[in-house]
C-alpha cells in the first residue's frame, strides 16, 4: 500500500464513522422518538416526490394551516400537535414500512394517511397490526370502506370516492343528456383498474337513469400517454353526442389540449369529473368552455362564506391553490379536532367510538357539515357538477349531487356487491 | 467444497443466528426488528441474482419478477386457498421454478446485453399480466385485504417478533444454501462459464445445462425473498415486481460486491438503512442516492465489501504482497 494510499484510508475513518451513525438513527431515534411532554406526534405518509408530488404537497400545506389553528386553540385533548411528515414515493411496500417507523419509532399516536390508491391498502393493514386511529385523506376506491371484510376498527375515510362520484355524474349526465336528447354515447378512460372500474359503474349508473343511451365507441388511453392524437381521431370518426372521460390530472389536460387543436369540442359534449380541480383548471392552455365537470375542489362550491374564505387563505399563504386533496385533508383534521374533544383523551378506542357517526361543522359540507358515517366513511361532503368557463371561478352553473337519492343507490350498490 | 469449510460455515449461520434471535432481548426496537425482516428479504433477492451476476456473469435487468411471483404466488394462495403457510410457501416456490425453467430456456442462450434486455422484457410481461389481470391480482390496486398470517410451526406470524425470527432463520438457511451452491463443483462450473465460456464448453460442460440450473436455483431464492416481502407488508403490490425492484437488487449488488459472497447481503443492508436514513431527513432521497451510486461507482469502482475483505488480504499477507497485485 502506498502512502498515498494510507492517506486516503485514514481519511475516510471518519467519513464511514459518520455514515455509519447516520444509517443507525433510526434504530436509536427510539429514545427520542416519545413526543414531547404535552405534545401529541401524528404521522403522514405521502407522495412528496414524482410526478404526483403535488398529492402529499398540497396536503401537507392544508395540515400545516388545521395544525396551527388547532394548536392555538389548545391542540388535540390538550396536547399540542407535532407533525412528522413522510414520503413514501407512492409505493405501498414503502408506505408500509413508514407507517410501521412513524408508529414505531417516531411514536406518532395518529396517522393522517395521504397515500393514493394501493398505497392506502398497504396502510390499512399495518393500522389493522398496530391498532393505532388512522384516517384515509386520499384513497377513493370504495371497497376500501364498503368491504367489511377490509374494514379496520380504527381506520376511517375522509375523501370523497368513487361510487359516490359515479351516482351523482350518471344522474347529471342523464339529466343533461335527455334535455339535449344525447343518445350516442362514448368512454375515454386511461387503461388500468380505476379507469375500466370505474367506467363502468358511472355507465351502469347512467343507464340506471337513462336505459335508451348507446355506447358507440370506448377508448383505452395508456397512463401517461404523451401523445392522444389516435385516441381523439378514433373518437371523431365514431361521431358521439357525447363524451364521457375519467382522464385526470396531466393527462386530463393534455388530452385537452390536443382536443382543441382537433376542434373536437366543437363535434361533442364531454363530462369529467376529474375536471373540477385548480391544478387541472389552470394547466390547460386555452379552456373550453362548456365543458361538464364534477367538482373536486372549487372555491364557489360549496357556495359558503367558510370554503371562499378557506380557499383565500390557503391560496395567500402558499401562492396556490388548493385542490380536492387540500380539503379532504383538513376535514381529516376538524374530524380529530372534534372527536377528540367528544372522547376527551387520544386512545385509539375511544378516539374511534367517538368519530363513528359523528358530524361537524365543515366549510365543505352541503350545508355546512359533514358525517363521519357508521361504516367509517365521510358523507354529506359537497358533490356536484358544473360547466367550464375559462376565466375564474372556471366551473359555474353548479348542480349539487342529491345526497338522499345518492344513499339509496349506494345502498343498492352494496347489496349487489354483497357488501352487506 | 471440503467439509472444513462447510462447517465453517454452518458454524458462522450459527452464530449469526443466534445473535439476530437474541439482539430483540436485549434492545427493545421495533425498527430494528422491521430492518432486519426487509434485509432478509432483500438479501436473498440480492444474493440469488449475484449468483447470475458475479457467479455465471449472466446480467439479469428482470430479477425482480421471480420476487414478484414469489410475492404473488404466495399472497394468492394465502388468500384463495386454506393450505397451510407452509405449503402455500413451497407451492410458490415450486410455481417461482417452473416459471424459471421456461423463461431461463428462452434467456440463457443469449450473451450479455441481449440476455439483459430479454430478461427485463420477461419482467415487463409479467408485470403486464399483473396490471391486465383484474380478476385475480386487483390490477394495479395490488392484492387488497391483507394475507391471513397462518401460524408456522408454532409461530404466529401475526407478531412482529414471531415475523422476525421466521424472517431470520428463512434468511441465514437461504445464504447458507445459496453459499452451498456457489462452493459446489456446480458454483465451480458456473465460474468458468463466466470466466471463459468457449474453453468450458470444450471441456465437456453442457453450458446452457449449467447456466439453467443457476437461473432456477436464482428464481426460487428471490421468490422466496418475495414470500417475506409478501408477509412484511402482508399483501403483494405490482411495484414488487415491476422492473425498479430489479435495479435495486443490481445496485445492492453493485454497492455490497459481486466478487464476495456476503457483498449483496451487506449492499441490501446499507441500501435500505441509506433510503430510510434519507426519507426521515428530505423528500429528495432520489437525488441523496444518485450521488451515492455516482460516489460507489466512480470512487471506489468496487463493492463496499469487496474493498473491505481487499484491505483485510493485504493486512494480513502485509504490504509487499499488496503491492506486488
Amino acid at each position: 500500500m502506498t502512502k498515498t494510499d494510507q492517506r486516503i484510508t485514514l481519511r475516510r475513518r471518519p467519513l464511514l464513522a459518520g455514515a455509519a451513525a447516520a444509517l443507525a438513527t433510526p434504530f436509536v431515534a427510539r429514545a427520542q422518538g416519545t413526543a414531547k411532554s404535552g405534545t401529541v406526534k401524528v404521522g403522514m405518509p405521502t407522495i412528496l416526490s414524482g410526478a404526483i408530488a403535488l398529492l402529499g404537497t398540497s396536503q401537507r400545506n392544508a395540515a400545516e394551516m388545521e395544525i396551527e389553528r388547532i394548536n392555538a386553540a389548545g391542540g388535540l385533548a390538550g396536547r399540542k400537535i407535532e407533525l412528522v411528515v413522510r414520503d413514501s414515493k407512492g409505493q405501498p411496500q414503502e408506505a408500509a414500512r413508514v407507517v410501521r417507523e412513524l408508529v414505531n419509532t417516531d411514536g406518532c399516536e395518529i396517522i393522517m394517511d395521504a397515500e393514493a390508491s394501493s398505497a392506502a391498502f398497504a396502510v390499512q393493514e399495518v393500522i389493522r397490526d398496530l391498532g393505532v386511529l388512522c384516517i384515509h385523506t386520499s384513497s377513493e376506491t370504495s371497497s376500501l370502506t364498503a368491504d367489511p371484510k377490509l374494514r379496520v376498527a380504527t381506520a376511517f375515510r375522509c375523501a370523497r370516492q368513487g361510487v359516490h362520484d359515479s351516482i351523482v355524474g350518471g344522474s347529471y349526465a342523464a339529466k343533461v343528456a335527455d334535455a339535449k336528447k344525447w343518445t350516442k354515447w362514448a368512454t375515454c378512460s386511461p387503461d388500468y383498474a380505476y379507469g375500466h372500474d370505474t367506467t363502468t359503474q358511472f355507465l351502469d349508473f347512467f343507464k340506471h337513469f337513462k336505459p335508451d343511451v348507446e355506447i358507440i365507441t370506448q377508448a383505452w388511453p395508456k397512463l401517461g400517454a404523451p401523445d392522444f392524437t389516435e385516441v381523439i381521431t378514433k373518437l371523431i370518426q365514431a361521431k358521439p353526442q357525447a363524451l364521457f372521460s375519467l382522464l385526470y390530472a396531466g393527462d386530463l389536460s393534455a388530452f385537452i389540449n390536443q382536443a382543441n387543436v382537433y376542434a373536437l369540442f366543437s363535434n361533442m359534449a364531454m363530462f369529467d369529473p376529474n375536471m373540477g380541480d385548480y391544478p387541472v383548471l389552470t394547466a390547460v392552455k386555452s379552456l373550453p368552455a362548456g365543458i361538464y365537470s364534477g367538482t373536486r375542489y372549487l372555491e364557489n362550491f360549496p357556495d359558503l362564506p367558510a370554503n371562499a374564505a378557506w380557499g383565500e387563505a390557503y391560496r395567500k399563504r402558499f401562492n396556490q391553490f388548493p385542490t380536492n386533496w387540500s380539503w379532504q385533508n383538513s376535514t381529516a383534521w376538524m374530524l380529530a379536532e372534534a372527536a377528540a374533544k367528544k372522547a376527551g383523551s387520544l386512545d385509539a378506542k375511544k378516539m374511534s367510538e367517538a368519530l363513528t357517526g359523528l358530524t361537524i361543522d365543515c366549510p365543505f359540507g352541503v350545508g355546512g357539515k359533514v358525517t363521519m358515517r357508521d361504516d367509517h366513511t365521510l358523507v354529506n361532503y359537497a358533490v356536484g357538477w358544473g360547466r367550464t368557463t375559462p376565466k375564474m371561478p372556471y366551473v359555474i352553473d353548479i348542480e349539487a349531487g342529491d345526497w338522499k337519492q345518492l344513499y339509496e343507490l349506494e345502498a343498492a350498490w352494496k347489496k349487489q356487491m354483497n357488501y352487506t | 467444497m471440503t467439509s472444513g469449510t462447510a462447517m465453517r460455515d454452518i458454524a458462522v449461520a450459527a452464530a449469526a443466528l443466534a445473535i439476530l434471535i437474541a439482539v430483540p432481548f436485549l434492545v427493545h426496537s421495533p425498527a430494528f426488528l422491521d430492518y432486519i425482516i426487509r434485509i432478509a428479504a432483500m438479501s436473498l433477492f440480492a444474493t440469488s441474482l449475484n449468483l447470475l451476476v458475479g457467479g455465471t456473469g449472466l446480467v439479469s435487468f428482470g430479477h425482480g419478477m421471480f420476487y414478484g411471483l414469489g410475492a404473488y404466488a404466495f399472497a394468492l394462495l394465502m388468500q384463495r386457498t386454506q393450505i397451510s403457510l407452509a405449503a402455500a410457501a413451497g407451492c410458490s416456490l415450486v410455481i417461482s421454478a417452473l416459471v424459471g425453467l421456461a423463461v431461463g430456456a428462452v434467456c440463457i442462450r443469449l450473451r450479455a446485453i441481449y440476455f439483459a434486455f430479454v430478461t427485463l422484457a420477461m419482467q415487463m410481461l409479467f408485470y403486464s399480466i399483473i396490471i391486465t389481470w383484474q380478476s385475480l391480482t386487483g390490477g394495479d390496486q395490488g392484492l387488497q385485504g391483507g394475507i391471513p398470517r397462518r401460524v408456522l410451526f408454532g409461530f404466529d406470524l401475526n407478531s412482529q417478533f414471531h415475523l422476525y425470527t421466521v424472517s431470520a432463520v428463512v434468511m441465514v438457511v437461504g445464504l447458507l444454501l445459496l453459499r452451498h451452491v456457489s462452493a459446489s463443483p456446480l458454483g465451480a462450473t458456473l465460474r468458468m462459464i463466466r470466466d471463459n465460456e468457449p474453453r468450458t464448453a470444450f471441456l465437456g460442460v453442457t453450458v446452457w445445462r449449467a447456466k439453467l440450473t443457476a437461473f432456477v436455483i436464482a428464481g426460487v431464492f428471490a421468490s422466496l425473498g418475495g414470500i417475506l416481502a409478501a408477509l412484511f407488508v402482508s399483501g403483494a403490490y405490482p411495484e414488487l415486481a415491476n422492473w425498479p425492484i430489479s435495479g435495486q437488487a443490481i445496485f445492492a449488488v453493485m454497492l455490497g460486491g459481486v466478487s464476495t459472497f456476503l457483498g449483496p447481503l451487506a449492499g441490501a443492508a446499507i441500501l435500505l438503512a441509506l433510503g430510510d436514513a434519507v426519507t426521515r431527513f428530505t423528500e429528495y432521497n432520489g437525488m441523496v442516492l444518485g450521488l451515492v451510486i455516482l460516489f460507489v461507482t466512480l470512487g471506489l469502482r468496487r463493492g463496499v465489501l469487496d474493498v473491505l475483505t481487499e484491505a483485510l488480504r493485504r493486512r494480513r499477507t502485509g504490504p509487499a504482497a499488496g503491492a506486488a497485485e
